[in-house]
């Protein structure tokens, strides 16, 4: 069965969620997340069509957490990795391995 | 510690433009994540900065995803490379941002006048409040409910926290402590319409239930204008006495400034519903309304009302049985809309159609600009394409490109809208009777709409002439670029579009020249002797401006009427200076009533000739009055005023129109009337004067066709005075008040100004009307022109070699223009031929509304002048730059190939 294959962008959103936990997952976390690991800048509006694209694709799904005070009242919208999305992440994660396997010392920059 | 939040206008727009079922989320993490920022240190301005950034970038996701667009892929260098292109090209960004400055606003006007007629009150939760009206099913129009109708829903309704009642439109004499009478529009009202509005006095009290009692103490709530300037700004106001009408009314409150409710209100006065329940003849028209109950929808209310209105239908069916209730946002009441506002008029939906189509149009042109610009930039896209760049990436950055100038045009066309043509409205707000919540400045929804528009124009201009420059005929053009050329033609439809657009403008600025020419023609007939006329309408109220006495008697009140004109006409023609006065029911210069007649000398067949005439009645002296002789025959006299009231008096355009020039005395004329009715009875004409101003502004010709009624005293209520004052007429409005105010206390002097103004008040439309048909003439005239100027600055970049060889070999610069801009003044001719035709076809069309034949007049001379001005300007736009191309010496132009 093959599976589907993520862009760059669709990686690093399902990474990011799959660190948060489906409790904590949501759109203004997962930029953040990314942002802080990748060093880039990532717009939020990005992680929104993302993850629009994503559910779409049934990779994901979201859910409304508890209603929260500091919102106003409003609750997040909280992102959880399907298991057809961890499928695609592993195929993707380990396709980039694949190729990077005997290229890392080059990638480290190794003598 | 409050919660960080964005700032207050960004919120806004963000609540504005991000919406959906995702809208509540995305706002509430935009806060979410400013406090995450703030948390980490980030400094409040760029903390800010990013929530700007953020809302921005939201929406526009939102709205891809909702309207499927792909990743356009835009990006900040697309930006400065959009705004560099702008500079650098200073003459097409002018010519384009004009033409989108006006296209957008006209293509935004319908729905912005839709918001502004549908917005509510600006009350507290002023959205709940809602009229109750009727709409009678067999007319499919609205009817004011009746006072028992108000009493029975004040009783039975759950749905609503509280109704209440106001009449509308009417005018009291207020007469000041030191005798000053002027009239005031006030309301009355219940007391209850203080606490549906959630307002509160600035001073004193509103009125309360007690007030409404027939035995209660004359009350009255003023305005702030009133207290300000007829009270002088009296802080210790509460308490004073002030004669409204011929009554004495303690003030017991001063509403706020902007408080002006149902209209443009300034006095209020409790409504004695149990008086005027009873009453016949009352023609007050009067508002239910009310504020929807906590919790209930405005369906639910609509439910409510329609059971109610059927156990009335079924009790009182002779007058409730066509009658079905209706609830309806109190603005659209007040506006006279349907249910359903402007969307639910067809007629709407065709305004807002031609006005998008003038943004089509405009942006139709400024594509054809566009077009030549990214042609010569060809070689420039088939270079990008060739390193890598995607169809859809170079879009990208036309599209950018393309935004901007939008953009920049919304704003230049909003920024237009608001300063130049609303600071012409709003002085005119009190000439024109606009209810005082009528805000016709630019909104947060006006600026969205005006950037969807640019967007959707962006597309028009940026997009589709992209798509012709790149994919395929990129391609081409690779081995077309090396030999100089672009490889693009102005194809078949830009021909066709500066056709039509040479056509619309010839034919645009005759009809307009025809009405500034018709403008000038309708005078008021006097020449300047109607700038020494005070006009003003004389009114007496019929129950003494308050609901205090009871109904007057008919015929009495036909008396005192009639005695009260007599009395005051007496007084006026016993003031030192006034030189004459004439009363009738129209003065020179407004917009008579009309009528069609028939002569005593047509075969009483079906096929009778009918005539269009304007009508006035008019007392005995008003013709010497006025200074204005009788030309033949005799005028009015006491005796025409008796039981046969068959005399009329005919002016000089009756003669010519109607019995092309036969002598008129003696001669007979009647009003039409269906066939199934019987003959009215016929009138002899004793009379004839010259033109005066009749002025009909409906569409039915002829404009000065003149028939004249006597009027007795007391016919008519509100009648209209033209005093010969002399000098500053307006300056006798004082001593005029005082006078009526001696004779009788309620009457009133209403819209007292120089006569010759008259004319112009009536002239306010049409005058928009010639304002707008020159907006449009000047558009199209510029929109032709920069649409032939880009075709010919294409045609010449690409001929570049061509001319240099030309020149080298000797031509004549002549020979060379001709030969180069031969296509271009082509198309120039057949659109002032296709023009012409249109203008011709047009003037027989208007020639009723034209008053004369179109041959037979000086508006002819429009089609020379629209012609003239294509030629003017066409002509050089065609050849300039070619012109330019020669001023190149020859081979700089073969090198530069």
């Amino acid at each position: 069965m093959s599976s589907e294959s993520l862009a760059e962008f669709e990686l690093l959103v399902m990474l990011a969620a799959l660190r948060l936990g489906a409790d904590e997952a949501y759109t203004v976390s997962i930029a953040e997340g990314i942002a802080r690991k990748t060093g880039r800048s990532v717009r939020r509006a990005n992680v929104y069509t993302t993850l629009q694209r994503l559910e779409g694709k049934g990779l994901v799904s979201t859910r409304l957490g508890d209603p929260r005070p500091e919102r106003g009242g409003r609750p997040r919208r909280l992102v959880a990795v399907e298991p057809e999305g961890m499928t695609a992440v592993r195929a993707t994660t380990g396709a980039i391995l694949s190729m990077v396997g005997e290229l890392s010392d080059v990638l480290r920059g190794a003598e | 510690m409050p919660k960080p939040r964005g700032p207050g206008v960004l919120r806004r727009l963000a609540a504005l433009l991000i919406r959906g079922p995702e809208a509540a989320f995305i706002l509430a993490d935009l806060d979410d994540a400013m406090e995450r920022e703030l948390a980490r240190g980030i400094p409040l301005w760029r903390a800010r900065w990013r929530y700007a950034v953020n809302v921005f970038g939201s929406a526009f996701s939102v709205w891809r995803t909702r309207w499927r667009m792909p990743n356009l892929g835009m990006s900040w260098l697309d930006v400065k490379l959009g705004l560099r292109m702008l500079v650098k090209q200073p003459g097409l960004t002018c010519a384009a941002v004009f033409a989108l400055a006006i296209g957008i606003p006209v293509g935004l006007y319908p729905t912005h006048l839709m918001n502004v007629l549908e917005a509510p009150l600006p009350v507290d939760e002023g959205d709940r409040i809602y009229m109750l009206r009727y709409l009678n099913v067999a007319t499919s129009r609205a009817e004011a409910p009746s006072l028992q109708d108000f009493m029975h829903w004040r009783e039975e309704l759950t749905t609503f926290e509280a109704v209440g009642a106001a009449t509308i439109g009417a005018s009291y004499n207020v007469i000041s402590e030191d005798g000053r009478a002027a009239p005031v529009q006030g309301a009355e009202v219940t007391a209850s319409m203080f606490n549906i509005l959630r307002v509160r006095p600035q001073l004193g009290r509103t009125l309360i239930s007690a007030d409404e009692a027939i035995s209660a103490p004359k009350v009255v709530v003023i305005g702030h204008d009133l207290w300000q300037s007829r009270l002088g700004g009296d802080p210790d106001v509460v308490g004073r006495t002030i004669r409204i009408g011929g009554v004495l009314r303690t003030v017991v409150g001063v509403m706020p400034e902007e408080f002006l409710f149902p209209l443009r209100d300034n006095l209020w006065l409790p409504l004695r519903v149990n008086v005027l329940a009873d009453e016949e003849g009352q023609e007050r028209a009067h508002t239910i309304f009310g504020r929807l109950s906590d919790g209930i929808s405005s369906e639910e209310a609509q439910a409510e009302l329609t059971a109610v209105g059927r156990r009335m239908a079924i009790e009182f069916p002779e007058t409730h049985a066509r009658l079905q209730p209706e609830v309806v946002p109190l603005t659209i009441g007040l506006g006279g809309l349907r249910k359903g506002g402007l969307r639910a008029d067809p007629e709407f939906y065709a305004f807002q159609g031609l006005a998008l189509l003038v943004l089509v149009v405009a942006c139709a042109n400024v594509g054809m600009l566009i077009f030549a610009r990214t042609a010569a930039r060809s070689s420039e896209l088939a270079v990008c394409t060739a390193l890598g760049a995607s169809r859809t990436r170079v879009i990208s950055q036309l599209f950018t490109e393309a935004l901007l100038l939008a953009v920049l045009s919304a704003g230049v066309g909003l920024l237009i809208a608001d300063r130049i043509i609303l600071s012409r409205i709003a002085p005119a707000r009190d000439k024109l009777p606009l209810p005082y919540w009528l805000d016709f400045g630019v909104t947060p929804d006006t600026v969205f709409w005006a950037l969807s528009l640019a967007v959707f124009s962006a597309a028009v201009v940026g997009v589709v002439p992209a798509l012709k420059v790149t994919g395929k005929a990129v391609q081409r053009n690779i081995p077309r670029t090396a030999a100089g050329r672009s490889g693009i033609r102005f194809g078949g439809m830009s021909s066709a579009l500066i056709i039509a657009d040479v056509a619309l403008a010839v034919a645009t600025v005759g009809v307009a020249v025809a009405f500034s020419y018709s403008m000038t023609e309708f005078r008021d007939g006097m020449g300047n002797l109607s700038a020494q006329f005070l006009s003003a309408e004389l009114t007496i109220p019929r129950a003494e401006g308050t609901a205090d006495a009871a109904p007057s008697d008919p015929t009495e009140f036909t008396a005192r009427v009639g005695a009260t004109q007599q009395e005051l006409i007496r007084r006026l023609m016993a003031e030192p200076g006034i030189r004459g006065v004439a009363v009738g029911s129209m003065l020179p210069g407004m917009d008579h009533p009309w009528g069609r007649v028939e002569l005593d000398d047509e075969n009483q067949s079906d096929d009778v000739r009918r005539y269009s005439v304007s009508t006035a009645r008019i007392d005995p002296d008003f013709f010497n009055a006025l200074q204005h002789p009788i030309l033949s025959g005799r005028g009015f006299n006491l005796a025409d005023l008796g039981e046969d009231r068959s005399a009329v008096i005919v002016n000089t355009d009756f003669v010519d129109r109607v019995l092309g020039g036969r002598n008129p005395i003696g001669r007979r004329v009647r009003y039409a009337t269906r066939a199934d009715e019987e003959p009215g009875p016929w009138y002899e004409i004793v009379g004839v004067v010259g033109p005066l101003g009749t002025l009909m502004t409906n569409s039915d010709p002829p404009w000065y066709v003149g028939l004249y009624h006597p009027l007795a005293p007391g016919e008519i209520n509100s009648l209209r005075i033209a005093i010969h004052v002399g000098d500053d007429p307006e300056s006798f409005t004082p001593r005029l008040r005082a006078l009526t105010s001696e004779v009788d206390p309620t009457a009133i002097i209403s819209e007292p100004v120089a006569l010759n103004e008259v004319f112009s008040f009536t002239q306010f439309g049409t005058k928009l009307v010639v304002w707008g048909a020159g907006i449009v003439v000047g558009i199209l005239i510029a929109l032709s022109a920069s649409g032939i100027y880009a075709l010919m600055s294409f045609t010449v970049t690409e001929r570049t070699r061509e001319i240099g060889v030309r020149t080298a070999l000797g031509a004549q610069r002549s020979s060379i223009v001709l030969t180069v801009a031969r296509r271009a003044l082509a198309q120039l001719g057949v659109g002032i031929l296709l023009g012409t035709s249109i203008a011709g076809v047009l003037f027989f069309q208007m020639e009723g509304f034209l008053g004369q034949h179109p041959i037979d007049s000086p508006l002819v001379l429009t089609l020379i002048v629209g012609v003239s001005v294509m030629v003017l300007i066409g002509v050089p736009a065609c050849t300039a730059p070619t012109l330019r191309a020669l001023r190149i010496m020859p081979i700089e132009a073969l090198r530069e190939s």
